[in-house]
């Protein structure tokens, strides 16, 4: 299968070569975020033939680093927070390293701050954070320190490593995760709903209000029962998060760049409208720019409306997998991302010094109620005066981010609906203002005048810049326990394989999900590695060896 | 080597301080001759001027390169590019090509003569028997200049040799001395079309009004129009892409995030470097066994990374003098809610709301050369007056839109020449104090053909001065696109100085491989890599495959390997 170049000529007679209108690969992978990317750097290693296709101008998806504070200024407007890192296969399987790619994981991982000045603190040590419950709660500083034992073994023997195995049935999970005296634990904890759960471990408010924000800021429901296995999962790995140095798509350079190294291609703005298919199995992919490639193996890292519908076709599905598409829930609330340039970093005024070098940092909140309040307004399509949320000053962490001296970059972050009262043409301008009022309350340097440039970011734009986060949709579907773990994003299709022949899926609507986790991209690798006949190169990482010797022999 | 190295330390064969189009064209030459090189880019993205931004969702700016010169490089050929994904936007509808039949004055669109046309294709080659534009531009940009034993002559000059054997009619002497303008008054008709072609070849570096440099003028001008004016699908960061993929494949080492604090010399020589404290990469110090590529500015290569402790006063004070004019850019990108719609005058515009304005005189022209290049203060130009160039996002095709969101129109660049920060009486911030005002000026220098760039239809202005060009990207000195002056002291053998012209330096072992470090500047084009690899290979540090081939119009230095492979 020899590449055959495109021939085209220029005004002067002259011939110029271009990309072929028609070529022949093994694979291909549609989406260059960091599942995609995975996925293709896998299979490239193993001999495959690989092109990965990207409709924007860069590779990344969510890891996107760009001059948003145009110009000079760059911001993470996307993936920030990357809790997975300690377990990402692709970590020991390749030497990313070699190209500077850099974790900085502080110790101060996320503070509350209170209007009172008074603030909490969770740490990635674990007695920081007791400290810090101390002056509220010596129970509750106590109770935490317990919960973390067994927590915290739940999420490296079970939860991390499983993250990268392809999902088990839901019945056989339960019986296998009876074997052991963690696994039983974690199985009745996930009866409970994440507000439970934190209102059975905690007496004091504030802490609960703490831990509910860290478990639940990704999209969990904290009313919602039969998810309770991701409350340790993402507290602890709340915990854990690592920066990017250089920003978050540096991650994805790196990725791209092993992709190449191993003979891989990548397209950029290179759109696909179709999946072609033949007798029932793919046949490739069309892009838009009207140019064909070739293979009996399409991965797709999109939500399952694009997969599906827009790209192979309702016509060619089974009956059964089109309703399953059909009741596809995307995410119960979307975020509004307020990115800023000011004078300085900014200054909360509170209790504790140290806040202000927290990577996260929660403020607007000064009960579970209100935590509670909020996000129930939004899933009303809702926003208020009494909203909160996170920021984190990018360049306390990263001075590459910053391209002219006299500048520092941070964000705040909340929970926002897609279909906001009012819509958000008219609402942005406001929600800036309110934002800015509330920031300035807790940190006062972060005054107007301080304020160079801002960049709002909306559930919409969140939309237009990656069409496949349908509806805002960070995570391409809502985490329940019908679109989750076997059910992700139905029981067809969560090993990454669907009923249609050769199509396999690679995105964060597929099991394990979203959050830069890196799961559904090693998981459908391997799958399709297997399939294809591929050697694996590769091992699963020693904590995954262990999970399968106690829980899946 | 008499100096210790750490076994943390990593070693390879050429080490290159700069990932933009050169440094990593360079690397993928070097990288494709089996040596092993590592790539150091200061910047989080690699690219350099090659670069997009999507400052909001839904739209992606050109802050710098917009459209494809490069055409004729032999880069295409040697570094297989179109294996590593490269695709052209094709639109060559709209171009500044003699297929456009009128020109923007002041009195709206005017259309130019035959004569015009004709003499334009003559001079460029395109009426040859076959067309000789390609060679032309072969011998104006991808061949190192002569070697220093070799006197240069209007018989050796490469484009020189060209006209006198595919059009000897045009082969006088003093096209040696030409200015651009010279040249269009002798074949062309119409004064509209020479400014236009003019304020074009400024814009594109080497401009019209420079003495003895007629040739590489209009040489920017043919790379740009050869392509019909069009970019690379995904713009030209995706063509850097597709440099970077080649060198990538062939085992280069590309990092970011890595900034160069010196360049460390020993005895004379360069063995590596060492990174800033900043860097994304632990151990600060790379060696070179080979090489020291520094494909950084030539005043930041000898001020700061080589250092004035290895170059003597002499030579430094020539360096510091080398001109940062010519180029520097004050660029806009309009977002509206609607499309821009041309006045009643400009109906006749085929070109939407891009294009070249105002072409009226060369009068207009040289006022604006006072403007930018000798008054030294803010623009005093009448915004009526002043000269814009322009690129709508309906300039790219359907399949690839610069402009997402729905019901939105763009125009990004749009230039405007200002004077360099460098030398500006008031210090080199005078710009950015009042960029609000400066903004507005650009909006009314536009709204002279357009008329609805106001605040009902405008979403966003952005602009990039040359000052904040210059912090982005570093390697812009004087915030323009080539990094210093095209102009006959700093063009072939006179660049940046008659001493550092073949890409070396006194300090063996370390070459240069910037746009303001060599022949021919700026525009992406692939030549300095291209020219810089014979030299390579008369050192002996390349070695390149059957894929190679040299200029034919190269001379090989005295003594050297050449780089003309034996038969």
């Amino acid at each position: 299968m020899e590449l055959r170049k495109r021939q085209t000529p220029m005004l002067t007679g002259d011939i110029f070569d271009e990309f072929p209108d028609e070529s022949d690969w093994d694979a291909i992978i549609i989406g260059a975020g960091p599942n995609g990317l995975m996925t293709g750097a896998y299979l490239a290693k193993a001999g495959a033939k690989v092109a990965v296709v990207e409709r924007r101008y860069e590779v990344g998806g969510g890891l996107a680093t760009e001059e948003i504070l145009f110009p000079c200024y760059y911001s993470n407007m996307h993936a920030i927070y990357h809790m997975m890192v300690d377990y990402m296969p692709v970590m020991q399987d390749f030497n990313l390293d070699k190209h500077a790619l850099v974790w900085i994981k502080p110790n101060l991982q996320t503070a509350m701050v209170f209007e009172d000045g008074s603030s909490l603190l969770l740490t990635r040590m674990v007695e920081d954070t007791a400290d810090s419950i101390h002056k509220v709660s010596h129970k509750d500083a106590v109770a935490f320190g317990k919960l973390m034992r067994t927590w915290r073994r739940m999420v490296s023997e079970i939860v991390g490593p499983a993250t990268y195995l392809p999902p088990t049935p839901s019945l056989d999970w339960i019986v296998a995760l009876q074997r052991t005296e963690v696994g039983r634990e974690l199985l009745e904890l996930n009866e409970g709903s994440p507000l439970e759960i934190m209102t059975d471990h905690f007496e004091n408010d504030r802490v609960r209000a703490l831990m509910l924000y860290v478990a639940c800021m990704w999209g969990l429901d904290p009313r919602e029962t039969g998810i309770g296995l991701f409350v340790p999962l993402l507290l602890e790995r709340g915990m854990n998060k690592c920066y990017c140095y250089g920003g978050s798509h540096k991650f994805a350079g790196a990725l791209a760049r092993e992709i190449v190294r191993a003979e891989g291609t990548i397209l950029e703005a290179a759109e696909v409208t179709r999946i072609n298919m033949q007798n029932g199995n793919v046949a490739g992919v069309e892009l838009m720019e009207g140019r064909t490639l070739n293979s009996k193996v399409v991965i797709s890292s999109l939500d399952p409306h694009t997969t599906f519908f827009d790209l192979v076709g309702k016509e060619s599905l089974p009956t059964t997998l089109k309703e399953t598409v059909e009741n596809w829930k995307y995410d119960k609330w979307s975020y509004y991302t307020l990115h800023l340039v000011a004078k300085e970093k900014p200054k909360y005024q509170c209790d504790d010094p140290w806040v202000n070098e927290s990577f996260m940092t929660v403020f607007g909140f000064d009960s579970t109620d209100q935590v509670v309040a909020h996000w129930n307004n939004v899933m009303a399509g809702k926003v208020d005066g009494d909203f909160g949320g996170h920021s984190t000053c990018e360049s306390f962490w990263d001075p590459h981010l910053v391209r002219m001296p006299g500048g520092e970059v941070s964000f705040f972050q909340m929970h926002a609906p897609y279909d906001i009262e009012g819509g958000w043409e008219k609402r942005n301008k406001e929600l800036e203002e309110a934002i800015l009022d509330k920031w300035q309350k807790a940190a006062p340097n972060m005054k107007r005048e301080n304020i160079i440039m801002t960049s709002p970011e909306t559930p919409v734009d969140i939309e237009i810049r990656f069409p496949n986060m349908r509806r805002g949709a960070i995570k391409h579907g809502d985490y329940t326990p019908m679109q989750l773990g076997y059910n992700r994003p139905n029981t067809e299709c969560s090993s990454s394989k669907t009923p249609i022949g050769g199509l396999y899926l690679c995105g964060a609507s597929t099991y394990p999900g979203g959050m830069v986790t890196g799961g559904p991209g090693y998981v459908a690798a391997n799958k399709v590695a297997e399939d294809m006949g591929l050697k694996k190169w590769w091992k699963p990482t020693p904590a995954m060896e262990k999970y399968i010797k106690t829980y899946m022999e | 080597m008499e100096f210790m190295r750490k076994s943390t330390e990593e070693i390879y064969d050429i080490v290159i301080i700069g990932g933009g189009p050169n440094g990593v064209a360079l690397a993928a030459y070097l990288a494709k001759c089996g040596l092993s090189v590592c790539v150091l880019e200061e910047r989080s993205e690699a690219g350099g001027a090659c670069e997009q931004t999507e400052p909001i969702a839904g739209v992606r700016i050109n802050p710098h390169a917009a459209v494809m010169y490069a055409a004729a490089a032999p880069g295409w050929e040697q570094l297989e590019l179109w294996k590593y994904g490269f695709r052209m936007s094709w639109e060559p509808a709209w171009a500044f090509t003699p297929l456009i039949k009128t020109v923007m004055t002041t009195e709206g669109a005017v259309p130019f003569s035959d004569k015009d046309g004709l003499g334009w294709a003559k001079i460029t080659g395109m009426l040859g028997s076959p067309t000789f534009t390609k060679e032309l531009l072969r011998a104006t940009f991808w061949c190192p200049p002569h070697p220093p034993e070799v006197e240069v002559t209007a018989e050796n000059i490469p484009f020189m040799q060209v006209y006198k054997e595919r059009a000897p009619e045009i082969w006088t002497e003093e096209l040696l001395q030409m200015t651009m303008f010279d040249l269009m008054d002798e074949y062309l008709e119409t004064e509209p079309f020479k400014v236009m072609q003019a304020f074009a070849s400024w814009y594109s570096g080497a401009a019209a009004h420079y003495q003895g440099m007629a040739i590489p003028a209009m040489g920017g001008n043919i790379a740009v129009t050869l392509y019909g004016a069009s970019a690379p699908r995904g713009g030209m960061h995706d063509y850097f892409h597709a440099i970077l993929r080649c060198a990538l494949a062939h085992g280069a080492v590309v990092r970011t995030c890595c900034p160069v604090e010196e360049i460390i010399i020993r005895n004379g020589q360069a063995v590596g470097v060492h990174l800033r404290d900043n860097a994304a990469w632990g151990e600060k110090t790379i060696w070179a066994d080979k090489a020291v590529v520094s494909a950084v500015d030539v005043r930041q290569t000898f001020n700061k990374l080589i250092g004035p402790q290895h170059v003597d006063r002499g030579l430094l004070q020539k360096v510091n003098d080398i001109s940062l004019k010519g180029g520097s850019i004050y660029v806009s990108h309009f977002l509206t809610r609607e499309p821009l719609r041309l006045s009643p005058k400009f109906k006749d515009w085929p070109h939407m709301t891009g294009g070249i304005y105002p072409c009226d005189s060369r009068e207009i022209y040289y006022d604006h050369v006072a403007d930018v290049d000798g008054h030294k203060g803010d623009p005093t130009m009448p915004a009526q007056r002043v000269f814009w160039m322009a690129v709508p996002d309906g300039r790219f095709p359907s399949t690839d839109p610069q402009c997402t969101i729905p019901n939105h129109y763009l125009v990004s660049p749009f230039y405007v020449f200002v004077p360099p920060p460098e030398y500006h009486v008031d210090g080199p911030d005078a710009i950015n104090k009042y960029k609000e005002k400066w903004n507005a000026y650009m909006r009314e220098a536009f709204s002279q053909v357009v008329e609805n760039l106001n605040s009902d239809s405008l979403v966003y202005h952005w602009a990039n001065t040359p000052l904040e060009s210059e912090f982005r990207n570093t390697g812009l000195i004087g915030g323009g696109y080539s990094g210093a002056r095209l102009c006959k002291d700093h063009m072939w053998t006179n660049r940046p100085l008659p001493e550092l012209s073949r890409y070396c330096t006194p300090i063996d072992r370390l070459y240069l491989g910037n746009q303001s470090t060599g022949h021919p500047g700026g525009l992406c084009l692939m030549a300095i890599p291209y020219n810089l690899m014979h030299i390579l290979i008369e050192d002996g540090i390349a070695e390149p495959g059957n894929w190679w081939y040299p200029s034919p119009w190269y001379i090989p230095e005295r003594g050297k390997i050449s780089a003309i492979p034996r038969k």
